[in-house]
């Protein structure tokens, strides 16, 4: 059997036992994170707009993103969150999607299948539209994996930034295969 | 100063420089002599090995470190102006049974520069030296003897080299599009990979220029050797000194 | 087939090209120093980067099957591959059995290594690479020239070129803003009518049994979660101990492989979707045998950033087809030998040994060091040439003797300066191609230090 004779060799082959080095510790930064974020958001090509309470976020929505799906809202799911529902999604334009956390260091959101009715619907998308808390934001990968309990969720993603490309001799482009534009609406 | 009067400095000139250069050894001799060292040349001296070893041929080397071991063990320090060759002693003498007397010398062989700056903790020589000059960081002894931070560390920069020249007068030390990308000399490279290496040649020789560099210096006459011929090929005008050449203008 | 060093002769005579494909890489490593600089602890990163997998190839079985109880617990079924020809049959038989015939893959270098698409295919299988530099070569029938830009070898005039024939493009049109947005077309319809998608893996975490592959186009995801059977190709090299640890290992990869400070996507596969199914196939392939040698088990820290790449003078300067290896470049020299060390013995030699690529290497391998002890090996199994390895025989006895060498020494030096310049200049002297000889003095230096300094 592969898995067997695989084992085996490795268990012939290993070299000696070597310790797992200790956590890296960061200095404290007591910097602003929401700064941060947004100046990485920008980096990574996503557009950032700053909301000043969360009482506000809807009529943006509804002024901005006209004719967009919200499934920050659970009863926008319906019709999305079956295997076949690939026709219905496959023809939305803009959506909105809340996110659980950011990480200032590269602009990435952390979401997974509580925010969306269907696995392919943050990809499926032509734009894609963030809703995220300033008050859910950490500094790093380090205490963004330290925040996430991987095992309650079935698939979870960082997003940082649409879906680009620079193949054709380095010149990038976004929307190769996911969304071509991305906004995070940043609530105070 | 970690030296003293009774302090025996072992001088190995690598076998290019003693067959094409000899007047870098000279420099070298001159330059330690200045410096107010004991100096002695070993005469049965002739290669370090690395030629052979980087060629595959560690095994059939082994005879020329034993020569090599042979010659320098009664030093307390080797000092070359080689930033490879010493590399290769430090790092790839380890096939050699490791006897006192190898122990000592791998411990105990330094490159000029490093020499001058780590060991006789001297920074400015008072050099007089008004030209442009290029400095080619030379890999062996950038990234192998670490005789400054490469350009692919997140580290503060830092340069022996830089520091030993910067403060000669008269001197313009060049900054170049491509800080220390290698000359594609690499030993036997130069001719398993002839059409790489000369590539690699041209393109250090056109950026030097193209910052104004009028003399490229190194820690290794082996880069230059090559960077050289491929000037002299293509009637590039530019000068090619050793940094012993340069740092025996010394007024001391 | 052709050698690196005569390949890359080819490479180079088209100067223009060269320097262009040059210039393209630096700018990528360039781009990596500006990203990387912006993390002050970016050697403790690496540092640590480093030991956790040292640690994990050490502890390798325990992780691999604790992977496999995890991922199974969730649903997920396991297979494992002891070589490319298992790893092609099981995935054969996988797709097969659920009478598939449509396959989207996203970037697998395993895949490629394995020769998977080939295989696939002569079963009557569609296989689409997804990842639009993948595309792109498939469409040419090629191999990728690096292993996280495939086709960085390619103008945008022959991309057009290219897509105005299988793609239906406007001719002589090659914007690629314009370019990629006729392939999102055409591979969303692939993406819909998938049946199954495959992927490669970027991590594999044994605590959690998660699979985390990282993309910027979001083709895995566009795959995976549109068609119903997802499979990911992992090495047993992948393995992470835990989710903590990609903490680490997020940080380094895309910084160092394209200046990002992380891929647009970083997915986590933990369970099949709703109505889906997933599988996960572990391949060895030599890696196990690679495990217990010393010298060289170090390569299989590699977590395929591809920064060696970009900073290596030689790859840059002879393209990566001149490999003949699936993976080119400082990782692929050094790798390529365990697959045939008499087939690859040119790998080794090209290279300067600089060590540039082991500066960049985020899991520090010493990849100048095993490309050092791959030439010895090289050379002890008698596989350099006979002239090369008589020539170097002889040099050592003359190099090890000083009156050998000083004699030899001078005749060389009068030979430089006395033959006529068609004899020393002639075609066999490989050094004169492109350079000329150094002028030789009349006496070495040690002959002037007898005459002047010797004392008495």
């Amino acid at each position: 059997m592969d898995k067997d004779q695989i084992i085996q060799m490795i268990r012939k082959n290993k070299p000696s036992l070597q310790p797992l080095p200790e956590r890296l510790t960061k200095p404290e930064d007591n910097t602003d994170l929401k700064t941060i974020f947004c100046n990485n958001l920008k980096l990574v090509g996503a557009e950032v707009i700053r909301i000043d309470n969360e009482a506000l976020v809807s009529s943006f929505i509804s002024s901005h993103f006209p004719g967009a799906v919200d499934f920050s809202q659970p009863e926008n799911w319906i019709g999305y969150q079956s295997a076949n529902s690939k026709d219905k999604s496959e023809k939305l334009n803009t959506i909105i999607l809340k996110g659980q956390f950011g990480v200032a260091e590269n602009g990435a959101i952390w979401l997974d299948e509580t925010n969306f009715p269907h696995r392919i619907i943050p990809f499926i998308a032509q734009n894609l539209v963030i809703k995220l808390s300033g008050e859910n934001l950490v500094a790093g990968m380090d205490e963004a994996y330290h925040k996430i309990d991987i095992t309650k969720t079935g698939f979870g993603v960082f997003i940082s930034g649409p879906s680009k490309t620079a193949d054709i001799e380095q010149v990038l482009v976004f929307g190769a295969h996911g969304p071509l534009k991305h906004t995070v609406l940043l609530i105070d | 100063m970690k030296t003293d009067i009774n302090t025996k400095v072992g001088l190995f000139i690598p076998c290019y420089i003693d067959q094409f250069y000899p007047q870098v050894g000279v420099a070298t001799l001159e330059l330690l002599m200045k410096l107010g060292l004991d100096v002695g040349y070993p005469l049965k001296q002739t290669c370090c090995g690395q030629p052979l070893a980087n060629a595959g041929s560690e095994n059939d080397a082994k005879a020329i470190y034993l020569n090599f071991v042979d010659n320098f063990n009664e030093f307390d320090y080797v000092v070359s102006p080689s930033g490879s060759c010493v590399y290769h002693v430090r790092e790839h003498y380890n096939i050699l049974e490791q006897t006192e007397k190898v122990i000592k010398i791998r411990q105990n062989t330094f490159e000029l520069c490093e020499f001058i700056f780590d060991i006789l903790q001297i920074e400015d020589l008072r050099i007089n030296f008004p030209f442009k000059v290029g400095i080619h960081q030379s890999c062996h002894g950038l990234r192998g003897l670490k005789l400054g931070v490469s350009s692919e560390l997140v580290a503060p920069h830092f340069s022996k080299v830089h520091r030993l020249l910067e403060k000669a007068e008269g001197i313009e030390l060049i900054n170049l599009d491509r800080e220390d990308e290698c000359c594609g000399f690499g030993g036997t490279f130069s001719i398993f990979e002839p059409d790489v290496s000369v590539k690699m040649g041209i393109e250090r020789i056109r950026d030097h220029k193209r910052n104004g560099a009028e003399v490229i210096t190194a820690t290794d006459m082996s880069c230059l050797m090559h960077l050289e011929g491929i000037a002299r090929r293509n009637n590039e005008k530019v000068q090619f000194k050793h940094i012993a050449e340069i740092l025996n203008q010394c007024r001391l | 087939m052709m050698t690196h060093a005569e390949k890359a002769g080819i490479f180079l005579a088209d100067v223009e090209r060269a320097d262009w494909h040059d210039q393209t890489l630096w700018v990528i490593r360039k781009k990596r120093d500006k990203a990387v600089g912006c993390v002050p602890e970016w050697e403790a990163l690496r540092e640590n980067a480093s030991k956790i997998k040292e640690h994990v190839l050490s502890n390798l079985d325990t992780y691999l099957l604790q992977f496999e109880a995890e991922a199974v617990k969730n649903g997920v079924q396991v297979h494992w591959a002891v070589d490319a020809e298992s790893f092609n049959r099981k995935i054969y038989s996988i797709i097969n059995s659920y009478n598939a015939q449509k396959v989207v893959k996203s970037k697998s270098m395993l895949t490629e290594e394995c020769g998977m698409n080939p295989f696939l295919e002569a079963k009557g299988i569609e296989v689409v690479d997804t990842d639009l530099g993948e595309r792109i070569i498939q469409f040419r029938k090629e191999p990728p020239s690096h292993i996280v830009m495939p086709a960085i070898h390619l103008k945008r005039e022959e991309i057009g070129e290219l897509f105005h024939l299988k793609l239906g493009t406007e001719k002589g049109i090659s914007d690629p803003q314009y370019l990629t947005a006729a392939a999102r077309e055409h591979l969303r319809k692939k993406f819909l009518s998938a049946e199954v998608a495959i992927t490669g893996v970027n991590f594999a975490v044994a605590e959690t049994g998660t699979v985390v592959v990282c993309t910027n186009e979001g083709n895995a995801d566009m795959g995976v979660q549109s068609a119903p059977v997802q499979i990911h190709c992992m090495g047993i090299e992948k393995i992470l101990p835990r989710i903590e640890d990609l903490g680490i290992f997020i940080r380094l990869l895309a910084r160092n492989a394209t200046g990002q400070p992380i891929s647009s996507y970083t997915s986590h596969y933990q369970k099949p979707k709703p109505g889906g199914e997933m599988h996960i196939i572990i391949v060895d392939n030599k890696r196990s045998e690679h495990l217990g040698n010393g010298a060289y088990l170090n390569s299989l820290k590699c977590i395929r950033c591809g920064a060696c790449m970009n900073t290596c003078p030689v790859y840059r300067r002879s393209g990566g087809h001149s490999y003949n290896y699936v993976i080119p470049g400082p990782i692929g020299s050094i790798l390529s030998p365990i697959y045939g060390v008499n087939k690859y013995k040119d790998l080794p030699f090209a290279s300067s040994l600089c060590g540039s690529c082991a500066n960049v290497c985020p899991v520090k391998i010493d990849i100048h060091r095993q490309l050092y002890s791959w030439r010895q090996e090289i050379s002890e199994k008698k596989l350099l040439s006979a002239s090369k390895r008589y020539g170097l025989k002889l040099a050592g006895k003359i190099l090890a003797n000083s009156r050998y060498y000083n004699f030899f020494g001078k005749k060389m030096r009068w030979a430089l300066n006395h033959l006529p310049r068609k004899v020393l200049y002639h075609q066999i002297n490989v050094w004169g191609i492109g350079r000329e000889f150094p002028v030789a003095p009349a006496k070495s230096f040690n002959q002037w230090y007898r005459e002047n300094h010797k004392k008495s």
